[in-house]
Parts: structure tokens; sequence; C-alpha cells
């Protein structure tokens, strides 16, 4: 387990996404942490010190791991760098397709059944 | 594994599980390029949700999920995650303006 500064991790985290194009999966991992132990926390809270808490991110693609430590102040600058990663690099769902094949499938349909209707008609009369 | 359906309920439910347990909620995003897919989940280590997908506007709406998630694991659990982003700048702006006038 790596631990970076948040910038390399971003670094590390694009590299992460080209290796595993091909075959692989990336897992991302988010939690809220003091990154101390659990000793430590109950003799700070015995003697009355903050805690200070940060968010800890976590990556891998199964073989290689790496995380960084991102506080309050920069989680904001993080979160946009992390969502444009995201955003070049999630090219693999699918876009809109689902909705307009059934946009097109519902018009014949509706043209069918308007068919088979009016036909209905013709032949009743 | 709790399949979850509706993308608004898994966004509640995660909150949720976050406020009630934040020493223990954690969040993981799975993506596979070469399946085109995403799996979201969302655990406390006693209920876990999930919620998986394949569509591209599920990422836009992962990213905005991010975005409240980030602000609640680096603030706390009490941060306040309404329009994240947004009035987050807002607020940053005057607090710098005030600190220069004074002298």
């Amino acid at each position: 387990m790596v631990r970076l500064q948040p910038d390399p991790f971003l670094n590390e985290l694009t590299n992460m996404f080209e290796r595993t194009t091909e075959k692989g999966s990336v897992w991302v991992t988010l939690k809220h942490s003091s990154d101390k132990s659990k000793v430590q926390r109950n003799k700070m809270k015995t003697a009355g010190e903050k805690i200070e808490y940060r968010c800890l991110i976590r990556a891998t693609d199964g073989k290689k791991t790496i995380s960084t430590m991102v506080g309050a102040k920069d989680h904001q600058r993080f979160q946009s760098s992390y969502a444009t990663i995201l955003k070049a690099r999630m090219t693999a769902l699918k876009k809109r397709e689902r909705k307009d094949k059934r946009k097109a499938a519902d018009s014949d349909k509706k043209a069918d059944s308007k068919k088979r209707s009016s036909a209905a008609k013709k032949a009743s009369n | 594994m709790v399949y979850i359906a509706s993308w608004d309920d898994f966004v509640e439910k995660s909150v949720q599980l976050f406020s009630s347990d934040p020493e223990k909620t954690r969040y993981s995003m799975k993506y596979r390029h070469c399946d085109g897919k995403l799996v979201l989940k969302v655990t406390d280590d006693k209920e876990c949700i999930k919620f998986k997908t394949d569509q591209a506007q599920d990422a836009k709406k992962m990213e905005k999920f991010n975005n409240i998630f980030f602000t609640l694991m680096a603030r706390g659990p009490d941060a306040d995650i309404s329009e994240v982003g947004g009035k987050e700048q807002t607020e940053a702006h005057p607090a710098k303006k005030g600190r220069g006038r004074k002298q």
C-alpha cells in the first residue's frame, strides 16, 4: 500500500486507468478517517484534544494499491481533478442508445397499430 | 448484496448510512473499461447497498454523488451538502475580502 500526496496520487490513478483499458478493473474507495489507530483516538478523546478527520482515498487495479488523505481545505480541488479524470477515462459506458431505440421502436409500433386499425376498419366496412 | 434499482434511493440510503456511522461507512467504486460496467457500493459493515450500471448518463450522476461524499468525508457528517460546489465557492470569497479591509 503506497501512501502518496494528492497530486502524485491523481497521476498514478490516471496510469491505472490507462493500464486497465483492455483488461482488468479499477477500484476506488472513499472513507472518512483520522489516520490514527483506535487506541490513539481514545487517548485523544480522554485528553480533550480535537481529532482531525480527513477523507482517505484508496485506488487499486487488483495488483497495486495507492492511497492518499485529503483534508477539508483541499477536497474541493481534489474532487474537481478527480472528476476530470473519471470523465476522460470512463468512455466505455453506453450512451443513451436504448431510449432512442425505444423511441424508434415505439414509433414503429404506433405506425403498425395505426395501419392495423385502419386496415381493420376498411375490412369491417 | 443488495442492488438498488433507483438512483435517488441509492443516494438517499448512502447518506443515511454515512450519517448513522461515519467511522465505519465507506464508498467503493469499481470500473471495468473492457466490459463497460460501473458498480458503486456503500457499506458500514452491517448493511451494504450497491448500484450497477453501464450507462454514460449514470457516470454524470455518480460525479455529483462523489462530490457529496467527498464533502461529507472530508468535513464530517455534519457538513452541509446542499448544492455542493456552487454555494461553497461564493461563501469563500467574502471571507477573503473581510481580512483585507481590516487595518
